[in-house]
């Protein structure tokens, strides 16, 4: 049996501490006169001198972002801890904002928005206050929600005294969700609807596919949001022709057999012009017809178990799929092995190996035919998005596949090399098929961010459609994803504190409007150092990832790579010459605030991370699978993917690996990112969130290896792609409690699999696990040292 | 031998059975040299030899037969078609003249061969279901269905394909569940298109792979046609699930049906999976066609589908495109071999006017009903399937039909249901008479109802020299080929070879030889042909002057004295046919609407002479107390008070009752027991209807009426208005009906014949 699961999103606990000096910052100011102008002692400036913060401390990682220096009865219900909402749902690259444009120049720090939303896949794991029984309040100028801040910064006299001032949600709570009124429909509710689009030509049978979807769905229709029994689906198979199923409603009279739901397979070879080949009973209601869907999921993968149809119209299966989403809107969700190769908008191969690691290799990360980004605006139009799960064995093009869920606020999943027999390989796309499907997904969403006058969003990154140049929208919007929306100063800000406030319009997955408001009150600051001490080094690479991720799809991983060098280079320049005031600087020292300290490492890892390395071995599809999750990943996510968890399972404390009494993981230590770190007897576990290595020294005792694995010599581990076996050891426990952790689903779909790894026998999965090692050489990027070493040699001349 | 023993014995019917015996002569004749024959007539005593034919050299392929010169010492036949000397194979050298093999003997002038190339596939059946029905009419379709599943062969194909909106094509073969392909209804898809969207590959390609060119049959044949006795069980299932098409349909609006479409697409299938094999596309049509290719009206109610005026006045919008369409269908499906037949459950027109090509040009049956419902549909559904004594379904597949003549005649056309083959031999004329330009003719479904009309030109340019008494004079030798496919599975070649001597034009031999019956059929099909493309006006005026012509020429009376005027016996009836002709529907059309024009011409083109005539000129028989059932004249005067009338217009059989007789009925004296006889003489003629109906086929509307009722008008309209308004006496005297109509009646127009016939004679 299975240990007890330690749940919650545990493995990036706080380590309890704060940057040096973030103590000492006066807690706030007395009295609430605040005048314009006037500003308030914001987090004071530690500077630190990364030569000799070598290793870098990696715990920071997990620290919060600077405090946000607010006045103590800031708020009209003096509610401070909750009027802000939690970094993990919306965070500042600049806790303290500069007050001038030119300020902001200067200090050549990005000024950005991290907004998620939403923090978990289910409602019940998620506790946002709901504002159900008011006309939604807005302001009459700005069209600002009424929220906690509102005094501050409008003349808010007028709503102070007709709102009960200390018992509303709305005045408490940095977050907070209003019921909508009926004028912020724009139709009835629409149910969730699902379209899954199947591939069944050999290419999905092959490996093993078309059978496990068919099993993983019907095992996963169980947990698609349903409360109100109005969610409906449809399946597409797809080969060389469109194969609808026709699943008819059951009998109404009692007693009839099963025969009656026998589905229908109707199949549509028009592949340059589909249609729907019929009006009805293609997208059925899932409770209704359940028995007639379970029939047709049971059917599937025998229905084509012999097929040699190697062709695959994927373009017109969208095509029809959104035709039967027109009107209502919805998900189409492709499980697919093929390359698009027949039909609407077909590919061709194009991953020529001598393109990679050249200028060339940009091309490769365009769509291959203008249908890929004219069908994602159809698909906004008719409020439909497209998810992608794709498992080719040869090259799919992921770049082509990618962009509709990009720009449909979808998402792409890949399981380069999936094999059906491989257990793990099943139980991930199992396990991350029946998360993603479970997320209580909303529909018809906008975002807009709204801020004091003088502040304006000017970009905006993440899977979504952007409408126009403040308006991000969903057609359905999914929970696990992140944003990132770049601000700009326009006019010089007189007051201390600038508010940020997110908004997403919505239909939750059981037919109510919402709008779901985030709040975000950031003081202000007039000083390039107060902004420098109060700079958020999570938010900043978020921000500066979204931009690498821009500039390699359009200028390549080399400009990319550039560019994070040179901004990292500016930011150590602007410190040096204008925050310290240094000109001449320290000989051998390499400066920049407490708060920025990781910062460097981060964006080193970035360079080196496959979505941005420069190589000629990545191939595209994998090259463009990191690329979508580096720019959707929440910020701890994303940090994670950057700079992997890596920690000893040989010598663990004794309370690391155990679950504490609130069922959370006390995570073990983390160890640097080095190669040094690896001692040839030891046990390692290292995981970017997407995968799970498990590294055996080659001088690993017979002991470690029977209490990990239940074998006493290396030669009987059973490596690769291979699941820990269950155990009753302390130590088997421990290593299956980490890894269960690292699955744990609550706000997350990724589900890593393990790959153990024998250091001696095990060459490639070696190389792959070292290449997460990010402080040390490649064979293109240098060392985490050498890299500050050359910043410092380019500061100094 | 009279003509109807040359009917026994091989299934023609001449208008003359002499051959004028010039060109010069045979303009004169004004009936052409023409022929009757129905090569598939059955016949109790046929020989048919299970070995090969023994046939002429390449290009004539003449048949040995008893008309062949023979040189028993040498071994050699003489063809009469070539004269060429042929050598008789081995084994005929035993053969005297008294021991002759079957196909020389006298009376085999008509014998069948089944021949040893063997038949790649059983006779397949492609149903096309029209969904768009009410529930009761389509459960009675499908109904129909089932039972004709039951009445197929064990191993015949059956296939089956739905419409409405769109097409659907069943895979039958394909066994996890029910599988189709669907098929947009506005899409013109051409075969090839419709071979890659069901995924069947090439037929070419699975030929002549092992050497064995032709034998091998497509390996999709077997996902969308398999024989009955596999997929009965699957199909009825598929049957009886059928729903009422999905599609939506507006008020004020008709189905979206895509009838030319769905035909389309079920020809190219059976295009693809069995070329040159029997088979036939059975379309069930529940209303006209509104989607795609081949519409004939619009959805919208607001638009009256077209109707002979319409057509007349190029008034109907969709008509001669949809006419195009079919044609092109037909002419698709019938260079395959495969019929299209065409059941129509429908009050209202299904469009048959413009797809008459389909079964035309095919040889597939057409039944025209008001709903599936009716038993006129049901029972001519299970005829279409009737069996020989062996169990044999009693119609051919996939036939080709060749006439070789002798060099005194030349061939002009024919007129049936066929089409041609584009052999232009010598033998054929540069005259067309229907299709024409061609010695050999494809058809598709060959029963033994089906009738050809062959017409023929003489090539001779001399007369007969006198011959001496007893001297044999020249003759000329028609030879019938026909070659099909036989539901046992075995193709067979039926060959017919008459003789008629040659005779000039003044000869007496000549008159002698007139079948007015036939004639009178064989017109009828040449005015039916013309009106395909002339005018109606312009077609009565050609039926009048030749038969004021033919008159003329063979009628005996002075000049200017209409009282002089006598026809022969043989002539004598010939008038009185044109007469019904040109008031019958085949000619009158206004009476109809164009899918009833369509169906008439259809049954007339088809049948033989016996069903033609009646359909030209309706059988009356009166029935009445005390008197034996006698046939009466086809005029008003036959209507009685006390007389039952049984009307047979092959497409009606109405049972009038006269008004004593409806009035006794009403008052139930057949009830009573001392009126026995009243009740036996109401029974007598139904008796006799049901004898009509046996063979009948499709099967006619039954109709029981009396004086006076609704339905009366059916006879009313057949009747010969001998007393009409113009004729009634005073009020209350007429004992008779009063025929309402503005023709003029047979009386009127015999002597305005005969006027025009003795005036200015040549
Ligand atoms: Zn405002
Ligand atoms: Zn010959």
């Amino acid at each position: 049996a299975m240990p007890p699961s330690p749940a919650i999103g545990s493995m990036g606990a706080h380590a309890g501490g704060a940057y040096p000096g973030a103590n000492t910052v006066p807690a706030n100011v007395r009295g609430n006169n605040m005048t314009a102008g006037m500003q308030l002692p914001l987090n004071e400036l530690y500077t630190v001198d990364l030569m000799k913060s070598l290793p870098p401390p990696i715990s920071e990682l997990d620290l919060d972002p600077p405090p946000l220096v607010l006045p103590q009865n800031l708020g009209i219900s003096g509610n401070k801890d909750e009027a802000n909402a939690s970094p993990e749902y919306m965070r500042c690259t600049l806790n303290a904002v500069p007050n001038t444009k030119g300020l902001l120049n200067k200090s050549k720090l990005p000024f950005a928005l991290v907004i998620r939303p939403s923090a978990a896949l289910l409602d019940v794991n998620e506790n946002i206050p709901v504002v159900e029984d008011a006309v939604v309040t807005r302001c009459r100028r700005c069209r600002t929600y009424i929220n906690p801040f509102v005094d501050l910064y409008e003349d808010g006299t007028r709503w102070r005294c007709n709102i009960y001032r200390y018992a509303r949600n709305e005045l408490n709570y940095g977050i907070v969700d209003f019921v909508a009124p009926p004028e912020y429909l724009g139709r009835a509710p629409q149910p969730p609807i699902y379209v899954f689009v199947i591939d069944v030509s050999v290419n999905a049978v092959a490996n093993g596919l078309l059978a496990t979807a068919a099993r993983v769905i019907k095992d996963a229709l169980d947990r698609i949001p349903n409360s109100d029994d109005r969610t409906r689906v449809s399946f597409i198979a797809v080969d060389g022709s469109l194969n609808f199923f026709h699943v008819p409603l059951p009998s109404q009279n009692e007693g009839e057999d099963e025969e009656e739901v026998e589905p229908n397979l109707i199949v549509v070879s028009d592949l340059d012009d589909p249609f729907l080949p019929r009006p009805d009973g293609l997208l059925v209601n899932l409770k209704e017809s359940r028995a007639g869907i379970d029939r047709l999921l049971d059917q599937l993968g025998s229905i084509y178990a012999n097929t040699v149809q190697s062709s695959c119209a994927i373009g017109s299966a969208l095509q029809v799929a959104h035709k039967l989403l027109a009107n209502v809107g919805g998900k189409i969700i492709v499980i697919s092995a093929s390359m698009p190769t027949v039909g609407i908008a077909k590919l061709d191969v194009r991953d020529d190996r001598k393109l990679l690691g050249t200028a060339k290799e940009t091309s490769l990360f365009q769509p291959g035919h203008s249908f890929y980004k004219s069908f994602a605006v159809d698909c906004n139009r008719s409020q439909v998005s497209v998810d992608m799960f794709l498992f080719g064995a040869q090259y799919q093009d992921v770049a082509s596949l990618s962009s509709l869920p990009k720009y449909t606020g979808g998402q792409t999943f890949l399981y380069a090399g999936w094999m059906s027999n491989r257990m793990s390989d099943v139980q991930k796309f199992a396990n991350e098929f029946t998360n993603h499907l479970s997320m209580e997904i909303e529909t018809e969403a906008v975002l807009r961010v709204r801020s004091t006058t003088g502040i304006r969003s000017v970009g905006y990154y993440g899977n979504a459609f952007i409408r126009s140049s403040d308006l991000m929208s969903y057609p359905t919007f999914p929970r696990d994803q992140s944003y990132v929306i770049e601000m700009s100063i326009d006019d010089p800000i007189t007051k201390p504190y600038v508010l940020f406030q997110a908004a997403l319009l919505h239909t939750t997955c059981y037919g109510e409007r919402r709008i779901r408001v985030l709040n975000l009150a950031v003081p202000t600051a007039s000083t390039l150092t107060a902004v420098y001490a109060s700079a958020d080094q999570l938010a900043i690479t978020a921000y500066l990832t979204q931009k690498a991720v821009e500039k390699a799809l359009s200028r390549g991983v080399v400009d990319a790579g550039e560019m994070l060098n040179a901004k990292m280079l500016e930011i150590f320049k602007v410190f040096k010459s204008d925050v310290l005031n240094t000109n001449a600087g320290t000989s051998g020292a390499l400066q920049i605030g407490a708060n920025m300290r990781m910062l460097p490492l981060l964006l080193s890892a970035l360079r080196k991370h496959t979505g941005l390395k420069k190589s000629a071995h990545i191939m595209p599809d994998l090259r463009m699978a990191a690329l979508s999750l580096l720019s959707t990943l929440p910020v701890k996510y994303l940090i994670k993917y950057l700079y992997p968890d890596f920690f000893a399972l040989h010598d663990l404390g004794e309370e690391y690996g155990l679950v504490d009494e609130n069922g959370l993981l006390i995570v073990p230590p983390k160890l640097n990112l080095t190669g040094e770190r690896i001692e040839s007897h030891g046990l390692y576990f290292l995981s970017d969130g997407q995968v799970i290595f498990l590294w055996i020294g080659r001088d690993a005792v017979p002991q470690l290896l029977l209490d990990a694995f239940g074998v006493d010599s290396l030669d009987s581990v059973d490596s690769g792609r291979v699941e820990v076996p269950e155990l009753d050891t302390d130590l088997n426990i421990r290593i299956r409690n980490i890894i269960a952790a690292a699955r744990s689903p609550i706000d997350k779909v990724y589900w890593p699999t393990v790959h153990i790894i024998k250091e001696n026998t095990d060459p490639s999965l070696r190389m792959w696990a070292t290449s997460m090692l990010v402080e040390d050489r490649t064979d293109v990027d240098p060392a985490y040292f050498q890299q500050l070493n050359a910043y410092r040699e380019k500061l100094s001349t | 031998m009279n003509f109807e023993e040359y009917e026994e014995l091989d299934g023609v019917r001449f208008a003359w059975n002499c051959i004028p015996s010039s060109k010069v002569e045979s303009s004169r004749t004004i009936v052409p040299v023409s022929v009757l024959y129905t090569p598939l007539r059955e016949k109790p005593d046929l020989p048919v030899l299970q070995y090969e034919p023994v046939s002429c050299r390449a290009p004539c392929r003449a048949v040995l037969n008893p008309f062949c010169q023979l040189d028993v010492r040498a071994q050699v036949w003489i063809c009469p078609f070539c004269m060429s000397r042929n050598a008789l194979p081995q084994n005929y050298r035993d053969i005297s003249q008294n021991s002759l093999p079957h196909e020389l003997q006298p009376t085999s002038s008509t014998i069948e061969y089944v021949l040893s190339r063997p038949v790649q596939a059983p006779p397949a059946f492609l149903f096309v279901v029209d969904l768009c029905q009410d529930e009761e009419n389509l459960q009675a379709l499908k109904d129909s269905l089932i039972v004709a599943l039951s009445l197929m062969p064990p191993n015949a194909l059956v296939g089956l394909v739905t419409f409405g909106a769109m097409v659907q094509v069943y895979e039958l073969g394909f066994t996890s569940c029910n599988k189709s392909y669907v098929f947009r209804g506005t899409s013109d898809y051409t075969v090839k298109q419709v071979q890659e969207m069901l995924g069947i590959g090439p037929a070419k390609a699975f030929q002549g792979a092992n050497g064995a060119a032709g034998q091998m049959l497509n390996p999709s044949l077997s996902r969308f046609l398999m024989p009955v006795q596999e997929c009965e069980f699957q199909l009825t299932s598929i049957i009886e699930g059928l729903q009422r098409d999905a599609w939506p349909v507006r008020n004020e609006a008709r189905a979206t049906r895509c009838t030319g479409v769905a035909t389309s697409v079920a020809v190219s299938l059976l295009d693809q999976l069995l070329p040159n094999t029997g088979a036939r596309v059975m379309l069930f049509a529940a209303g006209p066609p509104t989607e795609g290719p081949g519409l004939v009206v619009g959805t919208e109610l607001r638009e009256p589908i077209r109707s002979h005026h319409d057509i007349d006045r190029d008034n109907a919008k969709h008509h001669s495109k949809a006419v195009k369409f079919y044609e092109a269908l037909a002419k698709r499906s019938a260079s395959n071999g495969h019929a299209i037949d065409i059941f129509a459950g429908c009050y209202d027109q299904v469009g048959l006017h413009e797809m008459q090509s389909m079964p035309n040009s095919t040889g597939g049956v057409v039944v025209l009903t008001d709903a599936f419902t009716t038993s006129i549909f049901k029972q001519s559904l299970q005829r279409v399937f009737n069996t020989d004594d062996q169990g044999n379904l009693l119609m051919g597949f996939n036939a080709t039909f060749d006439i070789l003549t002798t060099k005194e005649l030349k061939v002009s056309g024919v007129i049936g249901h066929c089409v041609s083959k584009g052999k232009k031999t010598a033998a054929v004329s540069d005259t067309e008479v229907g299709i024409g330009g061609t010695s050999s003719w494809q058809v598709c479904s060959i029963t033994p109802a089906h009738t050809f009309g062959a017409f023929f030109d003489v090539a001779n340019t001399q007369n007969v020299p006198p011959l001496r008494p007893g001297q044999a004079g020249p003759s000329a030798h028609i030879q019938f080929l026909t070659h099909y496919q036989h539901s046992s599975g075995t193709y067979r070649l039926r060959v017919t070879t008459v003789v008629r001597s040659l005779a000039n034009g003044g000869d007496l031999m000549l008159t002698a030889s007139f079948d007015q019956e036939a004639a009178a059929v064989l017109m009828a099909r040449i005015a039916v042909f013309k009106g395909q493309t002339d005018d109606g006006p312009d077609i009565l005026r050609w039926t009048d002057r030749m038969l004021i012509r033919l008159c003329q020429k063979f009628a005996d009376y002075r000049k200017d004295d209409p009282s002089s005027f006598r026809l022969a016996q043989n002539f004598s009836l010939y008038p009185q046919f044109m007469f019904h002709l040109r008031r019958s529907q085949f000619l009158q059309v206004f009476n109809n609407s164009p899918d009833e024009t369509a169906f008439y011409r259809h049954c007339l083109n088809r049948e033989d002479l016996t069903n033609s005539l009646i359909m030209i000129q309706p059988t009356l028989m009166s029935f009445q107390l005390d008197a034996e059932p006698e046939p009466v004249l086809l005029d008003s005067v036959s209507i009685k008070k006390d007389a039952i009338l049984l009307l047979d217009t092959f497409f009606h059989i109405l049972i009038f009752h006269g008004e004593t007789i409806a009035q006794w009925r009403r008052a139930g004296y057949q009830d009573q027991e001392e009126y026995a006889n009243f009740k036996e003489l109401l029974e007598e003629p139904r008796r006799e209807a049901a004898q009509l109906l046996v063979d009948r086929f499709p099967l006619p509307r039954f109709i029981d009426t009396e004086v006076g009722a609704s339905q009366a008008r059916f006879l009313l309209s057949k009747l010969n208005p001998s007393s009409t308004h113009q004729t009634e006496g005073a009020y209350g005297q007429a004992s008779e009906a009063v025929v309402l109509t503005d023709d003029v009646s047979l009386q009127t127009f015999m002597s305005h014949l005969q006027k025009l016939a003795v005036a200015g004679g040549n």
